[in-house]
Formats: C-alpha cells, structure tokens, sequence
C-alpha cells in the first residue's frame, strides 16, 4: 500500500488541553501533528489508537491553524475511553468531511441560531466565523437550552458573546431549574418567540439531538421560516466519511458527504429523520 | 492479438493454468453437489473444476474487495494479482455498481482499486438455468456482455474464447501455441447455447410472475408507506444478514480498530444493513429500529437509491438471497407484491 493515499489512515494528533464542560462533556484542544483544515460545520473522525473513531464536529474558530477542538460528550464506547485520556494524549484524525455552513448565502442576514445540549459545539465554530467577519451579518442571534444549568457548555464564554455589540443576542434556558439558575426555565421552543425577524432575511441554524430539532423546526416553520432557510444538523452513523460505507444513508443523501448540515426542504419528505 | 475469438481445448486451457500459477493466484469454481465454489486451483482437483454451470455459491465481490481486509498495518497483503474464472455474468455486471461506489465520487477507496485492477475476470457462458435464476428480468442476460477481461463459452471440448480488455489479450499473447482459430460451426453453436439457457431463465421467470425492470420501476418508492405490508415480507426474517453478504451489489462495509500489542490495526469488514446496529448512533438514536424498515431499506437501496444515483436497478437477478434466506423470503415475490401492492403470504415451512 506504499505510496498510496489512505482514505482510512489518521493523521496523529496530542491532546494539548482538556476543559470539562458539564459532569459528561468535555472540551479537547488538539494539536494536529500535520495541518489539516476544516471550515464551520465539516466534521471529522476521531480515532482513538486501537480503539474505534466517531464522528465529530470540531467547536474551534476554522481560522486558527494548528489547533482543532471537539467538544464531546460521554455516550458510546469511544467517547468513553476519550473521556479518560489525559493531556499529552495520542488521538487520530481524519477529515474533514461533509458539507461546511454556506456563510455566503448568509451574508447580509439575520442568522437565528438555535441549539440543544452538546449541540451548542458545531455552532460555537459558526458563531467564530460569523464573529470574524460581523459586519456582513445583521443580526446574530442565539437561543440555546439543556437540562439543567449544569448542563450548559461554554458557560463562561457565552458571556463575552453577549459583549459583541448589538447585533448578537443571546438568551438561554434550562429544562429544570434550580437554586441558583435566575434565567428562564423551559424547553429551548420556550424562548423561540417574541422576536421581530425579517424572515425574508433571516436563516436559522439548529443543533441537537432530535427531539429538540424536531420540535424547534415545527416551532421555526410557525414562526414563518422558509423550508430552505432552516439548516439543520443531520446526526447519523457517520463512518467512512466519503460516501462509501453505507451507513449514513437518508433518502437519495449520504449525511456524511451531502450533509451533515441539511436544509429541511431537502430532507422533510423522508422518513425517519427525527430518529 | 487482434482478433477477437479464439479456441482452445480444455486440456490446453488448464495447463494454461498451471503455467499462470507462478505469477498469479487462480481462482476457479469447483463442484459440490449441485453448487459451485470458487477455491484457487489445483492441477489435481481438475476433475472436480466447473467452469460452466451458473454462477458461484460465494459472489465475486469476495476476490476484489475482501470480506475483510486489514487498512492500517496491513503487514501481509497478498500481493499476486488474482484470475478469477468461470465468473457469470450476474457477478460481473455488478461491477457497474461497485466501481461506481468505490471508484468514483470524491475519493477513491485504493484498496478496491487495486483489487479490481489486478483482477483478470474470465467469464463463462451459464450452461444451465436453476429456478432461482432472473436475470433477464433485470436486464441481463445468462452470458457475459461486459466487464469481462476474456471470456468462455463451451464448445464440446473446447472454449470459444472471446477477448474483452488488453488485459485479456496480454494473457493470450503469451500462450499463443495454445489458441487456435474459431470456425464458422463453432461461433454458431455458441449462440445456440445461449439462446437455449435464455429461453430456460425466461421460462422460469414466466412460470412465477417475476417481474421484470419496467413493472419495478418506481413500485418500492409507491409502496413505502404500506407498513403492513413490509412488517409481513418480514415476519420470518431473522435478521442475519446472509442476503447482503451474499449479495453481488452490496458494498457496505464497517470500519473497526483493534489493539495488537504495540499497534492499532484498522479493518474494513463487509456490513449488513439487516442488523440492528447498522445505522444507529452513539446517543442510541435509529432510524431504523424495526425489522421492517431495515428489511424495507433494502430494497429502498436496491430499487429506489440506485435507480436514482446511478439510473441501475442494484439487483442482478442470481437470486443467490433466495436461496441464503433461512427465513424464505424471496426477493422475486417481494417485488412482485410492491407491483401489486399486496401479498399473499405463502404457508411457512
């Protein structure tokens, strides 16, 4: 197999720094020993030496080179066994896949981001490339909840987003409140309302695990967002990333190479794809 | 060579053999009752090679993309190119399929490219129909029309021999002594042949009601949302996954690592998309959590992505899953109860 390009080999990356979110979340900062780029909303595959890889969506600014962060929550084999590295740490990376955000078809919008939990992570990326360039965008919004207050990520960091000027807005909310939670409690669809959008002018960008997409687009399409102006972020079983393996299929797509992000007029008439 | 046709004798062509053995690995089908099983050869089993007959217990996808195949750290590659032969034309017109998976799009998969380019395909004239047989429903037929490096048709004891690719042809060149010139007589006998297993595919695609590509079209998609109707196809299915691992145009496959003392190894392992596991998500997400969806998947695969993707019904009619399914469900009357949008269940057992 010399001198021949290996779709399925990683290239090595050291864990520079781990952040612990939430009691089952974590924030990896990687160091890619060779550059390997990514543009908002392309994911890639984490591996783990010997142990299995697992789709990701990187959380860091695409602008930075040399450094890549994933942030991961705890839920199946690999993410397990990650969740017990340490910095210093050897991980494998292949990548990027998928489709980025269109920012283009964004500019000049009102950009309604809405997220779920973990969810928030492949839309911190897009609020980075968005912050980068926030003259071209009238108005950032963001709308993000999870089941309790320890259940947000990036909690200190949400703060300096506020701190962008007038164009960003964000409100968040918990499912169950608490002592020391003073915000809104309920649902994130709690939060979706009250806005004065220019909905010829404005996209949506939602994140999360399903049953929240699902409820929040029933709520976008009520609120008068077009079908094509909701993108949505496809969770699938992800493997080879190049539209080989089969696993990802949705309809006439393959969420690894037409998606991960979809807009919903190009996937409602399929079945199955809150699930 | 320029010419097309040739013949040799079955004797010369086995010596054929044993001389390619220093450069290549040879595949050849040998008989077992009534199957055939492709095994490498060996000048001692001759009595027990078959090239003709129909196609092959195992699929030819076997020899080019491995069940599983070592991705990192693959120490011990096999590095002969292989000769398949007696490969039937519902294996080879597959390779419209798999080339397109694995050769095209963004990416080239190298480890099938290189299988597939080493491979020298010689092909053969089915000389027999069984029942399972429906080729011609899926617009083939039961003799190579492509994708054959060269190919066999029997006459007495000989093959007429007729050159598809240069990689065909290089290996004739190298034996000329062995490859005479075709006759008139013979080239007719040829087609006598095969013009009698058409009419025997046909009478047993007549006598069942198989349906054929033009009444397929579009009856999968049509009858998506009849739940009833996938939740009987698949009351007797068990989930093991024999219809996709013995299927010529399945291409799943499952990506897993392994630790081996001092190094991580990657494999790639031919999936099926029947098991429960297949498209489920960490977080315990499935998009298909009932038997039926994945049962329906398949088809929706076969007959409604395929046809969509490529414009290629993904079913080359060897019926080799009729015969795997130990639950019996059979592909032909599945089919055929999308076109007509009921079933009558057979009585079981």
């Amino acid at each position: 197999m010399a001198n021949m390009k290996n779709p399925y080999s990683y290239i090595e990356a050291e864990i520079v720094d781990i952040v612990d979110e939430t009691s089952n979340i974590k924030t990896f900062m990687l160091k890619p020993r060779e550059g390997i780029g990514f543009r908002a909303g392309q994911f890639m595959d984490v591996t783990v030496p010997g142990v299995g890889e697992a789709p990701f969506t990187p959380s860091s600014d695409h602008n930075v080179k040399g450094r890549v962060d994933f942030t991961i929550m705890s839920a199946g084999r690999v993410t397990r066994i990650l969740h017990g590295m340490k910095t210093g740490d050897r991980l494998g990376l292949r990548g990027p896949y998928g489709t980025a955000y269109p920012l283009d078809k964004f500019k000049f919008k009102e950009i309604f981001i809405v997220g779920g939990g973990v969810g928030l992570a492949p839309l911190r990326a897009l609020l980075y490339a968005l912050f980068n360039q926030i003259g071209d965008y009238k108005k950032i919004m963001v709308r993000y909840g999870a089941r309790t207050s320890k259940d947000l990520v990036y909690k200190q960091e949400i703060d300096s987003w506020r701190q962008k000027g007038s164009k960003v807005d964000v409100e968040l909310t918990v499912d169950v409140g608490d002592d020391i939670w003073k915000g809104n409690v309920g649902i994130v669809t709690t939060i979706l309302k009250d806005l004065k959008l220019d909905m010829d002018n404005a996209v949506s960008v939602v994140c999360g695990p399903p049953i929240m997409m699902k409820f929040v687009t029933i709520k976008l399409l009520d609120m008068g967002f077009a079908d094509r102006n909701i993108y949505l972020s496809m969770e699938k079983n992800m493997s080879c990333g190049i539209g080989k393996c089969g696993h990802c299929r949705i309809g006439p797509y393959y969420a690894c190479k037409d998606g991960p992000v979809f807009t919903y007029d190009k996937i409602k008439d399929l079945s199955n794809i809150w699930e | 060579m320029e010419k097309k046709f040739y013949t040799i004798t079955k004797k010369d062509f086995f010596d054929l053999f044993g001389r390619l053995l220093a450069n290549y690995r040879v595949i050849v089908p040998y008989a077992k009752g009534e199957r055939l099983y492709f095994d490498d050869f060996c000048p001692e089993r001759e009595d027990e090679i078959e090239l003709g007959g129909i196609r092959q217990s195992q699929p030819m996808k076997s020899f080019i993309n491995p069940a599983r195949e070592a991705l990192i750290d693959a120490r011990k590659r096999d590095s002969r190119p292989v000769i398949l032969a007696g490969v039937k034309a519902c294996d080879l017109s597959s390779l419209i399929l798999q080339d397109f998976v694995f050769l095209q799009g963004d990416v080239e998969d190298p480890f099938y490219a290189e299988g597939r380019r080493k491979a020298v395909l010689i092909g053969h004239d089915c000389t027999y129909a069984r029942e399972t047989c429906f080729c011609l429903a899926m617009d083939g037929a039961p003799y190579p029309q492509k994708y054959f490096d060269l190919n066999l048709s029997p006459a007495g004891e000989s093959f007429i021999i007729e050159i598809g690719t240069i990689k065909g042809s290089s290996i004739i060149d190298n034996f000329k002594m062995f490859f005479k010139e075709i006759d008139h007589r013979q080239a007719e006998s040829r087609q006598a042949n095969r013009d009698h297993v058409s009419a025997e595919v046909k009478a047993f695609i007549d006598k069942r009601g198989t349906q054929n590509t033009a009444r397929i079209k579009g009856a999968v998609k049509n009858s998506y949302n009849k739940t009833e109707l996938w939740q009987d196809f698949a009351s007797t299915c068990v989930e093991c996954g024999a219809c996709n691992l013995v299927c010529p145009t399945c291409h799943c496959f499952i990506l897993y690592d392994e630790k081996q003392r001092d190094f991580a190894k990657r494999y790639k392992a031919w999936d099926a998309c029947l098991y429960k596991t297949f498209a489920r998500v960490a977080g315990g997400a499935n998009p298909r959590r009932h038997l039926y969806e994945r049962l329906r998947n398949r088809f929706e695969k076969k007959f409604d992505f395929f046809p969509q993707v490529l414009n290629y019904f993904a079913c080359t009619g060897c019926g080799r899953c009729i015969e795997a399914c130990p639950g019996d469900i059979d592909l032909r009357e599945v089919l055929k109860g999308c076109v007509l949008g009921k079933w009558n269940k057979p009585p079981h057992g």
